[in-house]
C-alpha cells in the first residue's frame, strides 16, 4: 500500500464511520472516558485493517511502509479521534518489542496493543533517577523460576490502566551503570505489584507510582540479553521522536486551529499567532524528514533531540498563546472548553521535561552530535 | 541526480564558489533546467557557507517568473511586491540589483515586465551592513515601456526558497566558527567547549540551523510554504548569530575573525524579499483573515 493510496482511502473510511467513531459524550472527559476512546479506535481501526498496516507480518501487521503508521496517527490526532499522549504508547513501545523480545512472544502480545485489547506502560524512571537513567536501581535477582524484581518506578505514565510493563531493572553490581540493566516484559497483574497514581497539576492521573515487592518474572520475558537494557532504552527514545512526534505535531496543528476557530476577533495579534504557525511549520517539516529517514531504513539516533527540542518549544510558544487569547477560559472557564484549555495550557508547561528534560536534550546534542567533547 | 551525481556537483560547484570560478563553467545553469531543487539548494547553501555572492538569484527568479534571462531588479528591502508598477503608460521602479549592474534591467510588475535602460534610472550602489553583497538600490521613472507577461508570484516563491538556502548556509557557517573557537579557546584551564553554559548555546544553534533547513527542504513539495520557509530561516539566522557572537566574544566582535561578515551577510539576505518579522507578521494576518491556518506539510 503506497501513502497517497492509503491517506485517499483511510480519509474516506474515517468520513464514513465518523459517527461510529466519535467519543461518547456520556462517557465524559476524564482519563477513563479517553481510555475506552482509544480502545474503541484501536479497534475499528485494526479490525479494518489500517491499524496492521506499516507493522510487519509476523506481529499481526500487514507490512508497508512506517509513513502509513505516521499518517493514521495524524489523522486520528487531526479529527480529534485519539489523544496522542495515549496513542503514543503504542509507536514507543510495539517497535521496541518488535526488536528485542523473543518472535513468539511479539507475535502474542504485539497485535494486543495494536488492537487496543490492553495498555502497556513504560518503568524507566525512578524516584532517586530521573535524567540520570543509568543509576536507576530496581532490582532484578535471578532466581530458579526466573527473575525476582523489588523496587519502585514513578512518572510511570498511565500504569493503572496498563496489562503489561517495559521494565528496565538492576540485574549487575549496584555500580554498574548503563552495562547493568536488563529489560523485562512484566504482567502487571504478577503478585507483588502496586499501583499508586498521582495527581498532577493538570488535573489528570497521567502517572503512576509503581512498587515491585518480589514480583516473580519468567526468564522467557527478557526483551534482548542479559544486561542489553541500556541498548533497549536508547533504541526506544527514537520511536518517541519519530512517529509518536508526527503524531504530538498534528495535534498542536489542530489546537491551533481550533483556537483560530473559536477566539474573537481581537484576541490576537497577527505578529504572536504568525510565530506559531511559523514554529509549527518548522517543527513538522524537521519530523516528516525524520519519518521519512525512519521509513527508508535509517537507524535514528541522538540527532533527534533537535525534533524533541522544537516539540518543546513550539508546544509551550503554542499555549502561551493560548493562555492570552483565551484568559478568560483558562483562567476562570469551569466549562468543558475552559478546562480542556486549562489542561492542555498546563500539561504543555511539561513538554520540556518529560522524555529527556531540555537540557539533556542540549546536553546530547553537544556532546553527541556537536561533538564538543567532555562537559567539565 | 543520483547520490553521486549530486556530490561531484557540489565539490564542483564549492570550487566555483570558493574560487569566483563562473557558474556556468560547471553547469550550474543546465542543472537549474534539469533539477530546480538540487541546483538551488546546494549553490544557495555554499554561498552562504563561503560568504560568497553572484548573480544566479536572478536567473532563479526569472525561470520561475517567466522573465527573460538577464539582471533581475529584486524587491526593495523587506518587501516582496513587484518593483515596478505601471500607471498611465508611466513605469516606476524601485528595487535592488545585487551583483553587479548591465546596461539594460527587467523590471517585473505583479504581471508582467518591462526591459528598461539602467542609463535612464538612478543608481545607489549600497555599502550599507554588508557591502561585500554588492547591492545597488534602483528607482526611476519612464515613459513608453509596454510590459510583456510574466508571474511575478512564481518568481517570489523561489527568490524566497533560494534565499532561505542561502540563509542556511550562512547559519551554518557561524555554527561552525563557533564550534571551532569554543573547542580551540581555553579558559580555566580547559576548553570553553567543555561548559555547560557554551555547549547549550551551541546546541540552541544547531537547532535552529536544522530547523531552517528542514523548512526550506520541505517547502519544494509547494511554492506556497516559500515565504514561511524563508521566515523560518530569517528568525533562525538571527538565532544563530546571537549564539555565536556570544561564544566567539571579544574576537568575534572584531574584523580580524570572519564572524561579522556572515553577521552582516544574515542580516541582510533577512531583509531580501521579506524579513522573517514582515513575513510572519503576514502569514499570522492571512490566518486571521480566513480563520484558517495554512495547509500543513503533508508527510
Amino acid at each position: 500500500m503506497q501513502l497517497d493510496a492509503f491517506r485517499r482511502e483511510l480519509d474516506g473510511w474515517l468520513d464514513e464511520h465518523a459517527a461510529e467513531l466519535a467519543r461518547d459524550a456520556s462517557d465524559g472527559d476524564g482519563l477513563d472516558a479517553d481510555m475506552a476512546q482509544l480502545a474503541k479506535v484501536k479497534q475499528m481501526t485494526f479490525d479494518a485493517g489500517w491499524m496492521r498496516w506499516g507493522w510487519p507480518q509476523r506481529v499481526g501487521g500487514l507490512g508497508g511502509s512506517p509513513l502509513l503508521r505516521g499518517y493514521l496517527g495524524e489523522a486520528l490526532t487531526a479529527r480529534d479521534l485519539v489523544e496522542p499522549g495515549t496513542y503514543s504508547m503504542t509507536e514507543v513501545l510495539a517497535p521496541t518489542m518488535i526488536d528485542y523480545a523473543r518472535p513468539e512472544l511479539a507475535a502474542e502480545m504485539v497485535p494486543r496493543l495494536l488492537r487496543g485489547e490492553e495498555m502497556w506502560c513504560q518503568g524507566f524512571s525512578e524516584p532517586g533517577t530521573g535524567s540520570n537513567l543509568a543509576a536507576l536501581s530496581c532490582r532484578a535477582v535471578r532466581a530458579d523460576d526466573g527473575w525476582r524484581v523489588t523496587g519502585q518506578k514513578v512518572w510511570t505514565s498511565f500504569a493503572q490502566f496498563a496489562q503489561r510493563c517495559v521494565l528496565l531493572a538492576r540485574t549487575g553490581a549496584p555500580d554498574s551503570a548503563h552495562r547493568g540493566i536488563t529489560a523485562l516484559f512484566v504482567d502487571m497483574d504478577a503478585p507483588g505489584i502496586t499501583v499508586r497514581p498521582i495527581e498532577t497539576m493538570h488535573g489528570r492521573l497521567e502517572f503512576c507510582e509503581v512498587f515491585f515487592d518480589d514480583v516473580l518474572v519468567p526468564v522467557e520475558r527478557m526483551l534482548g540479553e542479559e544486561g542489553q537494557g541500556w541498548s533497549v532504552a536508547m533504541d526506544l527514545l527514537p520511536y518517541e521522536r519519530s512517529t509518536s512526534l508526527w503524531h504530538r505535531g498534528a495535534f498542536l496543528q489542530q489546537r491551533l486551529q481550533h483556537l483560530l476557530t473559536d477566539v474573537a476577533d481581537d484576541s490576537l495579534s497577527a505578529a504572536e499567532l504568525g510565530d506559531v504557525v511559523v514554529q509549527l511549520f518548522a517543527l513538522r517539516a524537521r519530523s516528516r524528514a525524520t519519518q521519512h529517514r525512519l521509513a527508508a531504513g535509517e537507524r535514528l539516533g541522538p540527532e533527534t533531540s533537535v525534533d524533541k527540542v522544537l516539540l518543546a518549544t513550539t508546544e509551550q510558544s503554542l499555549f502561551d498563546l493560548v493562555a492570552s487569547a483565551v484568559a478568560d477560559d483558562v483562567l476562570t472557564g469551569d466549562d468543558a472548553a475552559g478546562a480542556r484549555w486549562r489542561s492542555d495550557y498546563l500539561y504543555s508547561r511539561a513538554a520540556t521535561i518529560y522524555g529527556g528534560s531540555a537540557e539533556i536534550q542540549r546536553n546530547v546534542l553537544a556532546r553527541r552530535v556537536l561533538d564538543l567533547g567532555p562537559e567539565s | 541526480m543520483d547520490a553521486a551525481d549530486c556530490e561531484l556537483f557540489t565539490e564542483a560547484l564549492r570550487k566555483a564558489v570558493q574560487h569566483g570560478v563562473s557558474l556556468d563553467d560547471v553547469g550550474w545553469y543546465d542543472a537549474l533546467a534539469d533539477d530546480r531543487e538540487v541546483a538551488v539548494a546546494t549553490l544557495f547553501e555554499l554561498q552562504g557557507e563561503h560568504n560568497a555572492t553572484s548573480t544566479a538569484l536572478d536567473a532563479v527568479v526569472a525561470d520561475a517568473a517567466g522573465l527573460p534571462s538577464g539582471r533581475i531588479l529584486l524587491p526593495a528591502l523587506d518587501s516582496a511586491h513587484a518593483p515596478a508598477t505601471i500607471t498611465g503608460g508611466r513605469v516606476r521602479v524601485r528595487g535592488i540589483c545585487r551583483g553587479g549592474l548591465d546596461s539594460t534591467v527587467i523590471a517585473a510588475t505583479n504581471d508582467g515586465y518591462v526591459s528598461l535602460q539602467v542609463s535612464d534610472l538612478q543608481l545607489r550602489p549600497v555599502g550599507g551592513m554588508d557591502p561585500r553583497l554588492e547591492l545597488v538600490a534602483i528607482t526611476g521613472a519612464v515613459h513608453g515601456a509596454v510590459p510583456e507577461p510574466a508571474g511575478w508570484t512564481a518568481g517570489v516563491a523561489a527568490g524566497q526558497l533560494a534565499l532561505a538556502h542561502e540563509l542556511v548556509g550562512t547559519s551554518r557557517a557561524m555554527l561552525r566558527l563557533a564550534r571551532e573557537h569554543a573547542l580551540d579557546r581555553e579558559q580555566f584551564g580547559r576548553p570553553i567547549a567543555s561548559f555547560q553554559a557554551v555547549r547549550h548555546k551551541l546546541a540552541e544553534a544547531h537547532v535552529a540551523v536544522e530547523s531552517a533547513k528542514s523548512a526550506a527542504d520541505a517547502a519544494w513539495h509547494d511554492p506556497a510554504f516559500a515565504a514561511v520557509a524563508k521566515a523560518v530561516a530569517g528568525r533562525s539566522a538571527r538565532t544563530v548569530a546571537r549564539h555565536a557572537q556570544q561564544v566567539l566574544a571579544g574576537i568575534g566582535f572584531t574584523t580580524e575573525h570572519p564572524l561579522h561578515r556572515y553577521i552582516r551577510r544574515a542580516l541582510v539576505l533577512d531583509g531580501l524579499f521579506g524579513s522573517s518579522r514582515t513575513l510572519t507578521s503576514e502569514i499570522g494576518a492571512q490566518a486571521l483573515r480566513t480563520r484558517h491556518l495554512p495547509r500543513p506539510i503533508p508527510l
